[in-house]
């Protein structure tokens, strides 16, 4: 659901939605979620400051019943 | 600046002042106070945080919320701030949540509302009960913040414009607006009894824009000084 809930808040911000992976890796304890974007939309995802990935940190987060869940913006032009 | 500083003045009696009510903010005087660079040339709150607004490329609009408030911006040829723009804006962003909504499994219904010149989205529990919706307000509202500030931006990418909708999630804005005017209600009264400046705890900006107004309409003068997430409203006399 976290990861369906991500590929929809990130779908819904970018210009090339269609272009928006979402892959959950597990960690050790509770889930690594990899959000890969156009390059074109990666500065939309991350915000001035990181405040727009902060802002899909705090929804995953609410959303994920106090398990632990990182949330990571991947820069797939650096390598992947 | 002084385009912003324009906006408060016509913004705040565009609320529920009357323009004479207002003494503290007649346009040309906090102009030329904002020229002078005095410290009271930020008691305009539309200079607050609105200041990076037009134009900057990213999500940094939410802070505009402080003063920039109801209403458009005159001047600045927003002329697509009509209505029916507002209700466009409204569509896209009840659209986006509802989808959330739908994903999360969460119940609720989705007002669209125009209020003082924004799209106003509420979200509200369907039975009536708000239970389940206050994950998504979280314990001090950052989650509600955090799901406007997406879906300021949902509109953004949808129609080029930068959107100020207001969202709202279980009636947390408007329990929230309440509380606060009634606390810069009784700090004003203290501001006018005893003459002194009074400072205010730190606010988010929706929070200090509830603030600006109550004080506004009381006649005073108030400015927000530090920086988020320490930034507070403090109150001066009207004589300042």
């Amino acid at each position: 659901m976290l990861v369906d809930v991500l590929e929809h808040l990130v779908r819904g911000i970018v210009a090339h939605p269609d272009d928006v992976q979402v892959r959950t890796r597990p960690q050790r304890r509770g889930s690594l979620l990899e959000v890969r974007v156009h390059p074109e939309d990666l500065g939309r995802v991350i915000g001035r400051s990181g405040r727009t990935a902060t802002a899909l940190r705090t929804v995953v987060k609410a959303l994920a019943d106090g398990e632990p869940v990182r949330v990571d913006v991947v820069d797939v032009d650096r390598g992947r | 600046m002084s385009e912003t500083t324009t906006t408060e003045a016509a913004e705040t009696s565009g609320t529920d002042a009357t323009p004479q009510d207002v003494r503290s903010a007649p346009s040309d005087e906090l102009a030329a106070v904002e020229a002078e660079g005095t410290r009271d040339g930020e008691s305009v709150a539309a200079a607050d945080d609105s200041v990076g607004d037009p134009g900057a490329p990213d999500g940094e609009s939410a802070g505009d919320d402080d003063g920039a408030d109801p209403g458009q911006k005159p001047g600045s040829g927003r002329g697509k701030t009509s209505i029916r723009r507002l209700e466009e804006e409204g569509e896209v962003a009840a659209d986006y949540l509802e989808e959330l909504l739908d994903i999360a499994d969460l119940d609720g219904d989705i007002d669209i509302d125009v209020e003082n010149g924004r799209a106003s989205v509420a979200i509200v529990g369907e039975d009536g009960s708000d239970r389940e919706l206050r994950r998504l307000v979280g314990s001090r509202g950052e989650v509600l913040e955090a799901l406007q500030e997406l879906s300021r931006l949902a509109v953004q990418a949808r129609t080029g414009e930068r959107s100020r909708m207001m969202l709202d999630i279980a009636g947390f804005r408007a329990a929230r607006r309440r509380k606060l005017e009634d606390v810069a209600a009784r700090a004003c009264q203290e501001v006018k009894h005893t003459g002194q400046a009074y400072r205010l705890e730190p606010m988010t900006a929706f929070e200090r824009k509830v603030v600006h107004d109550v004080v506004a309409v009381a006649g005073l003068i108030s400015e927000s000084e530090g920086e988020d997430p320490g930034r507070r409203v403090v109150i001066h006399p009207a004589s300042a």
